[in-house]
């Protein structure tokens, strides 16, 4: 169990997706003008995160591995079958979606097609890969990296909506104020880092 | 590359002409693809603290860039709408797969540098960006240029934050010591009177030192050029 | 709009070129990669005892480096009291994988490299440090108390800082004439210390902003040499 709360907080707050490693900034830049619009693709990265990571796991074991389904090394096959799960995954979800919760669909609908290219999902199946977890550690890291992302974009967002009414100069305005924020807020997360949660739930 | 161009273009079009020009050059300061369009960022910070690494990236994405723009060109009038999406992912993640495999050859320690960074050229939003807004809608050797420009516009800019970041961070260039305390640097900070009060920035290696130098980058270039000042 | 039979045979095809195209090329370039990954591992054991090496490791071609690997170097594997493991190649040792064994079942590898004065024992030892995991290969020399060198590496530790542990010549060669015993026969292994260096023989300068890391590694040792001691205690007989 500390294990897990271990991989879960980290991947939350000292191993966060956006603010220390940096990925998935383009919508993360994009789409943090407002906190709710923020929201709205914040949710949807958890969601696909927490149901892609597993799906890629178990592709990376069950079927690409030596001991899986062909006895072979297949690894070169590895990212063409992530983001196509990924591609996929995201198609599906849209439209069980669209079916099921037409309210939910009108929040996240516009988001779902931007997270297929979003890095931080295809990052969070090669961190897994790479950091080599077991089925419930990978489940685990996806929701935690998710709900890390949601964080970070909301916290974002609650900033952009705020600097609007100060006077940045022109030419810094929109993007490069908003590249400087996630710079200071990386540094403001670096504190965290070194943090060993599992340490303390043994 | 020219004999498919001159296949697939019957009426007279200049191989080179202004219009080609453009799409080479465009992308590498008013249409800059990080500093403009806004895309490809991700890995923009985390390969650009020392020089060599982003080179190799800048050149694989490059390469992914251009042969996936030049593919999905070629392919733009069979491919079905409904998974239009897919195929496209399939080509590049394809070719990134290509650039791993050979990396992993021909430089095993700059590939384990890189490690999942690589793989990460697959969701560049610059490439499915480029796909979608260019090569789905031109001619095959128009989109393979537009393929090698922004991946330079891309490339260019990578160099320039790594070089900023290594040189102030680690003074040195491509792993030649330049600045620094220790006797094998080209200036030696404990021996020479004009330097002596100058110190590493730590700072710059951080990956957050990425965005402040792209945040500078920025600032520069919408101060000279007006037009591209975000008004909202 | 194209029929649904034509998007599912388009797809098919597609993927089975880009299939038969990737594999051809993974095993064409599988030697390479393997070769490389061994060189990559044998260069970065070899550098352990890279100033009693009669070839520059760093500037070693392929070919040199695995020649004088396999003939300078004998592989020894000790199991968790100690005992040498008859039959077992080091060279099949995965610490990473081992770390994932109960503690009593693991094993661990000892390349003795024959130099042309003395015998060098070269460890391998594993641990955490900032981000993810670090480990090392720590050359000993034949009294079983100073250390001839080390090298270290790590997954991904912060540029500049914590990577300093492998990419700092100056950090690896303050490691050279460490004593692992104290005057008194006790283990008290090598820290790395903060603000100066006050037992000579038992402390290393840490990188400046490294605290985790430098941590990491005093931990990683004074661990991972220990479990080596009962070995050496057997040769020392």
């Amino acid at each position: 169990m500390g294990e897990l709360l271990d991989i879960f907080l980290k991947s939350i707050f000292m191993e966060n997706m956006v603010l220390s490693y940096f990925l998935g900034m383009c919508s993360f830049l994009a789409v943090s003008k407002s906190v709710k619009t923020a929201v709205g693709l914040g949710a949807a990265v958890i969601f696909v995160l927490t149901l892609t990571v597993p799906i890629n796991w178990f592709i990376n074991v069950k079927i690409l591995g030596e001991n899986g389904l062909f006895g072979m090394d297949l690894t070169f096959l590895r990212f063409i079958l992530f983001i196509a799960t990924i591609a996929a995954t995201v198609q599906l979800v849209e439209m069980v979606i669209e079916k099921f919760s037409p309210a939910l669909y009108s929040a996240l609908g516009i988001f779902l097609p931007l997270i297929t290219v979003n890095c931080a999902i295809l990052g969070g199946a090669l961190f897994m890969v790479s950091r080599e977890y077991n089925f419930v550690e990978a489940t685990t890291f996806g929701f935690g990296s998710g709900f890390g992302f949601f964080i970070a974009i909301i916290l974002m967002a609650a900033i952009r909506e705020k600097i609007r009414y100060s006077a940045v100069p022109g030419p810094l305005r929109g993007l490069g104020m908003a590249f400087l924020i996630t710079g200071l807020m990386g540094m403001a997360f670096m504190g965290l880092m070194g943090i060993n949660p599992g340490l303390y739930f043994q | 590359m020219a004999e498919t161009a001159t296949q697939t273009v019957p009426e007279k079009e200049p191989l080179f002409g202004k219009k080609e020009r453009k799409l080479l050059i465009d992308p590498l300061n008013d249409n800059n693809p990080i500093t403009v369009q806004v895309l490809g960022i991700c890995s923009a910070l985390a390969v650009t603290s020392m020089v060599k690494p982003a080179v190799i990236m800048a050149l694989s994405a490059t390469f992914v860039m251009a042969f996936s723009n030049l593919t999905i060109s070629l392919l733009r009038k069979g491919i079905p709408k409904q998974v239009r999406m897919i195929v496209q992912l399939v080509v590049i993640a394809f070719l990134v797969t290509i650039v791993e495999l050979v990396l992993k050859a021909a430089n095993y320690p700059i590939w384990k540098q890189l490690s999942v960074y690589i793989g990460l050229i697959i969701t560049n939003c610059i490439v499915m960006g480029r796909l979608e807004a260019y090569a789905m809608a031109n001619k095959p050797w128009r989109s393979f240029l537009d393929g090698i420009g922004n991946g330079l516009g891309y490339g260019i800019l990578l160099v320039m934050v790594a070089v900023a970041r290594e040189l102030f961070g680690k003074g040195s260039l491509m792993g030649f010591k330049i600045i620094g305390n220790t006797p094998d640097c080209l200036i030696d900070t404990t021996t020479n009177a004009w330097f002596g009060w100058y110190m590493q920035n730590n700072i710059m290696v951080l990956p957050a030192a990425a965005l402040f130098v792209i945040c500078v980058i920025i600032w520069v270039q919408r101060a000279r050029n007006s037009k591209l000042v975000d008004i909202s | 709009m194209h029929t649904n039979r034509y998007t599912l045979i388009y797809i098919v095809v597609l993927s089975f070129i880009v299939a038969v195209v990737l594999a051809f090329t993974f095993s064409g370039l599988k030697p390479i990669h393997d070769a490389n990954e061994a060189v990559f591992k044998k260069r970065d054991i070899l550098s352990s005892v890279k100033d009693q090496l009669p070839i520059d490791i760093v500037k070693a071609s392929t070919e040199e480096v695995l020649e004088h690997f396999d003939a300078s170097i004998e592989q020894v594997v000790i199991d968790a009291n100690g005992k040498v493991v008859e039959g077992a190649k080091a060279d099949d040792i995965d610490m990473k994988q081992e770390e994932k064994k109960p503690l009593e079942e693991r094993q661990y590898p000892i390349y003795i490299y024959e130099g042309a004065e003395a015998k060098y024992y070269l460890i391998a030892i594993r641990g955490n440090g900032l981000w993810d995991k670090i480990w090392g290969t720590i050359a000993m020399k034949d009294d079983f108390n100073t250390i001839a060198g080390v090298s270290f590496d790590h997954v991904t530790e912060t540029a500049g800082l914590g990577a300093e542990i492998k990419d700092s010549e100056a950090f690896k060669k303050a490691f050279q004439g460490k004593k692992l015993y104290n005057d008194n026969g006790e283990y008290v292994s090598v820290a790395i210390v903060k603000g100066g260096v006050k037992k000579p023989s038992h402390q290393v300068d840490a990188i400046a902003g490294a605290t985790i890391t430098s941590k990491g590694v005093t931990e990683m040792m004074n661990r991972g040499l220990a479990i080596y001691l009962p070995y050496f205690d057997s040769l020392k007989k």
